[in-house]
């Protein structure tokens, strides 16, 4: 008897058959992973499973019974969790409330602040999910907020649990972390569904795989028996190209990029980056390692404009503007917080930043906003109805493609990117590695902050670390992971 | 989209829904209370649109449809313009004291107290800015808060400074003939306002949609921080928006003083609450500002409806606010309903 079961499950979406007849099947205590191209239908799925979405044909099942989801209140009824892919949590409230929320330990009819923390404090103590109880939500780096979101699953007893790219946002330390925490749940009887784009992951830690593609499923494999190789085949129907060779190359020319003795403090005046010092060169991509929290988000704000004026920072030799600095094309990890209004259309995302380009004497002329945007969303080969369709409603690697294609197509020299490759799928993260290395090559100077350090390795030049807010030592782009890894967490020598 | 499909959605959009559950609602109240449907809707219609009440109901438009946009263009920007009736009670007070204290040419004697009006309106409103951006009070609530003593602020300068002397009334002198806004009927109620109002609703709309600012108030109302990320001076975008919707209020309270009876009345102007009627009509709208002339058009009618209604059939005109306050109510259950089924 499987722990959980989808049966058959359609789902459309007006034309877009985001589902058609799937049927999946999660052990108890087994990790399953679901693998896919970008709008292969993997979180509409999940979401069917979660009661978010209703199917329009087929069934759930949970140890072998038919269950009928009207909303995710009846999933937890029935034991199923899940962590999403765009966090659900108010950042108004501390860890512990956010934890508790809807199952909160109370006292004479008000919340029990105290068992909160400590039953919060227990959970995350027995499964190695560190995480301050008092803290405000808000405050939090990515990285922890997941943490947040997996112990409210795991503190309502879910006994399925639905992960949907929950290492999109991880340092590789976090992510060990994380599998290890998976595995540990696993023993106990808990069943894992773990949505990936990372196939690395799903040979390390998943028992079995299912490849969905348009919709369907187009393979099944045991992921002892399997290879990346064979899961790509059955993803995206060819195998990857392999990187070109890394070329050593000296990159001259005065910095585009230059940061002086870089200090930014926080409201309380606590230092959040202290004397930081780099400069990127035309040509040149420099990678920013760290773990989550380093100084990475005031760093970026910084050389962006974002903070305003900070002194330190200088772009072609000139000072950084304050608010955003149109010399700067920047791709940001937050992809529905900063990076797009999940609610304004395709179009109208895709033409921020632009708008004023795009104007004459004020007017913005509908039919020049959406031919640009047609222009970008063929060439970058995003999958969107059309272009009038809110960008909220694209998959999410879809919309990251999207974000990509607005910001590496500014006339920017200097191009600032996170994470650019969260959450899309193996043929794009290619593609997008691809444009990185054009940009670069037609004299770009390239900031890359990614929590993967294979990708820092596949594209950078050299690798500046990021530890409590220090560049603590810089590597060469060969550097190896266990070098990076261990100056990630400031061990130095 | 097929021709039925078109019509299922409009049948089942939120407006009519609100609408057509507000009207059954009130008919329960009506039937309750003993009062004939069959006679109270009939005066109703007569009382909006018949027997020369349909210029008077012209009359209340016009400024209700001021005062929505005062509402809906701040709110694209994602603030709450609570304070209409501070803004719409010093702009027609100040359009008043133009022009009663300065004796101008034709034509500049009816533009100058508008655009003063409007003006004043907008200050009043902008002033919800800093307080948001430095203090962090959302408009939402310094609006409102402001708009008490603005309508106090009013209410004594017509009482004191500009009251019509020896009467002991607390209205202005009458204003001076060249400052009446030319009629465009016989009565004096249909006037030069109703195109006015029209043109601008019309502007906006189109900034809205089709300019940059329109863009960026809207980029800056759906997300804040995308919008600042994209470069968009959101905190000034913010204020503008404000001041703009501040401005049509006083705009609105412009048209009234300038138009019959031609004086400030204390209380005139915020009386009839076409602040919470328009509030009303741009929910009922939602997020569609195309709309937004019709909703208006709607409960004006059944606004001035009302009153006939209860001058004919004895029904309480209070019910129309009953039905306003229903489809308020109607709206915001079935955006939640529809956020819910929206899967
Ligand atoms: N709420 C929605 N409204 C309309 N279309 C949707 C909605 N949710 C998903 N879709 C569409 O359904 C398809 C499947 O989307 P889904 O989010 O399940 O993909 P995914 O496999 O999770 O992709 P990704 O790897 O990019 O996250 C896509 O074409 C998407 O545009
Ligand atoms: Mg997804």
């Amino acid at each position: 008897m499987y722990a959980a079961e989808l049966v058959g499950v359609t789902k459309r979406f007006g034309p877009v058959l985001a589902n058609d007849g799937i049927d999946l099947a999660v052990a108890r205590g087994e990790v399953h992973a679901v693998v896919g191209e970008n709008g292969a239908g993997k979180s509409t799925l999940m979401s069917i499973l979660y009661g978010l979405h209703r199917p329009d044909a087929g069934e759930v099942r949970r140890d072998g019974n038919r269950i009928v989801l009207r909303s995710p209140t009846d999933a937890i009824r029935h034991g199923l969790g899940m962590v999403h892919q765009r966090f659900r949590l108010f950042p108004g409230l501390t860890v512990a409330e956010n934890i508790v929320i809807g199952a909160e330990p109370v006292r004479r009819g008000r919340l029990d602040r105290a068992a909160a923390n400590e039953a919060v404090a227990a959970l995350s103590e027995r499964y190695g999910l560190r995480a301050d109880p008092s803290a405000l939500v808000g405050g939090l780096p990515v990285g922890v907020r997941q943490r947040v979101e997996i112990l409210r699953a795991l503190y309502r007893h879910a006994e399925v649990l639905i992960l949907d790219e929950p290492t999109a946002v991880l340092t590789p330390g976090e992510t060990d972390r994380l599998f290890e925490v998976l595995r540990t749940v696993a023993a106990t009887g808990v069943s894992i569904l773990l949505v990936t784009h990372k196939l690395s992951e799903v040979l390390a830690v998943g028992d079995r795989v299912t490849v969905l593609r348009q919709g369907r499923v187009t393979g099944r494999f045991t992921a002892s028996e399997t290879d990346a190789d064979e899961l790509v085949n059955a993803m995206i129907g060819r195998s990857l190209t392999p990187p070109a060779p890394r070329r050593a190359r000296v990159p001259e020319g005065e910095p585009l990029l230059e940061v002086r003795d870089l200090t930014v403090r926080d409201a309380d005046g606590v230092a959040r980056l202290s004397g930081i010092s780099f400069a990127v060169r035309p040509g040149e991509i420099v990678g920013l390692a760290g773990v989550a929290g380093s100084g990475q988000r005031e760093l970026v704000d910084s050389v962006t404009g974002l903070r305003g004026a900070v002194p330190g920072v200088f772009l072609a030799g000139t000072p950084v503007l304050a608010g955003r600095d149109p010399r700067v094309a920047y791709v940001p990890e937050d992809r529905h917080g900063r990076a797009t209004a999940p609610g304004m259309s395709v179009a109208e995302n895709v033409l921020m930043g632009a708008q004023r380009d795009l104007a004459s004497r004020g007017g913005l002329p509908r039919a020049k906003v959406r031919a640009r945007a047609r222009d970008l969303v063929d060439r970058f080969s995003i999958s969107a109805a059309s272009v009038d369709v809110p960008i909220g409603a694209l998959s999410g690697g879809n919309a990251q493609k999207a974000v990509l294609a607005r910001e590496l197509t500014r006339s920017s020299q200097v191009v600032v990117a996170e994470e650019p490759t969260q959450g899309v799928d193996v043929g794009v993260r290619e593609r997008v590695h691809d444009l990185l290395r054009t940009a670069r090559d037609e004299g770009a100077a390239i900031l890359l902050q990614s929590s993967e350090l294979s990708e820092l390795r596949d594209l950078a030049d050299r690798i500046l670390v990021l530890y409590e807010g220090r560049v603590v030592a810089e590597f060469p782009g060969d550097a190896t992971e266990t070098e990076l890894g261990r100056a990630m967490v400031g061990a130095t020598g | 989209m097929s021709a039925p499909a078109v019509a299922r959605r409009v049948v089942a959009s939120a407006p009519v829904v609100a609408l057509a559950g507000a009207l059954l609602l009130t008919t329960l109240v009506m039937v309750v209370v003993g009062v004939d449907p069959t006679l109270a809707y009939p005066a109703l219609v007569r009382g909006a649109l018949f027997d020369g009440n349909l210029e008077y109901t012209i009359a209340a438009f016009v400024p209700t449809l001021g005062m929505a946009l005062a509402f809906a263009l701040p709110l694209r920007a994602g603030e709450f313009n609570l304070g209409g009736d501070g803004q719409l009670a010093l702009g027609g007070v100040t359009a008043a004291a133009v022009a009663l204290l300065a004796p101008l040419p034709p034509g500049v004697a009816v533009v100058l107290p508008l655009v003063l009006g409007a003006v004043a309106g907008g200050v009043v409103a902008v002033v919800a800015a800093p307080l948001s951006t430095r203090l962090g009070i959302p408009a939402i609530v310094s609006t409102l808060l402001i708009s008490a003593p603005a309508v106090s602020l009013a209410s004594y300068l017509v009482r004191f400074p500009l009251a019509e002397p020896n009467t002991g009334i607390a209205q202005t002198p009458p204003l001076p003939e060249a400052a009446h806004l030319p009629a465009l009927g016989g009565s004096g109620y249909l006037t030069i306002g109703l195109p006015l109002v029209a043109v601008l609703t019309a502007l906006w709309l189109y900034a809205d949609g089709r300019t940059v600012l329109g863009y960026e108030i809207r980029a800056t109302g759906q997300n804040r921080e995308f919008a600042r990320y994209g470069g968009v001076r959101v905190g000034r975008v913010a204020a503008l928006a404000l001041a703009g919707g501040g401005a049509f209020a006083g705009l609105a309270g412009a048209l009234i003083v300038l138009g019959p009876p031609h004086r400030f009345v204390d209380g005139a102007l915020t009386a009839p609450g076409y602040t919470f009627t328009a509030v009303a009509a741009v929910l009922l709208a939602g997020a569609r500002p195309v709309v937004v002339p019709l909703t208006v058009a709607l409960l004006t009618f059944l606004q001035v409806g009302g009153q006939g209604m209860e001058r004919e059939a004895g029904v309480p005109s209070q019910l129309t606010q009953i039905v306003q306050g229903l489809i308020i109510v109607i709206v915001a259950v079935l955006a939640t309903l529809r956020a819910r089924r929206a899967r």
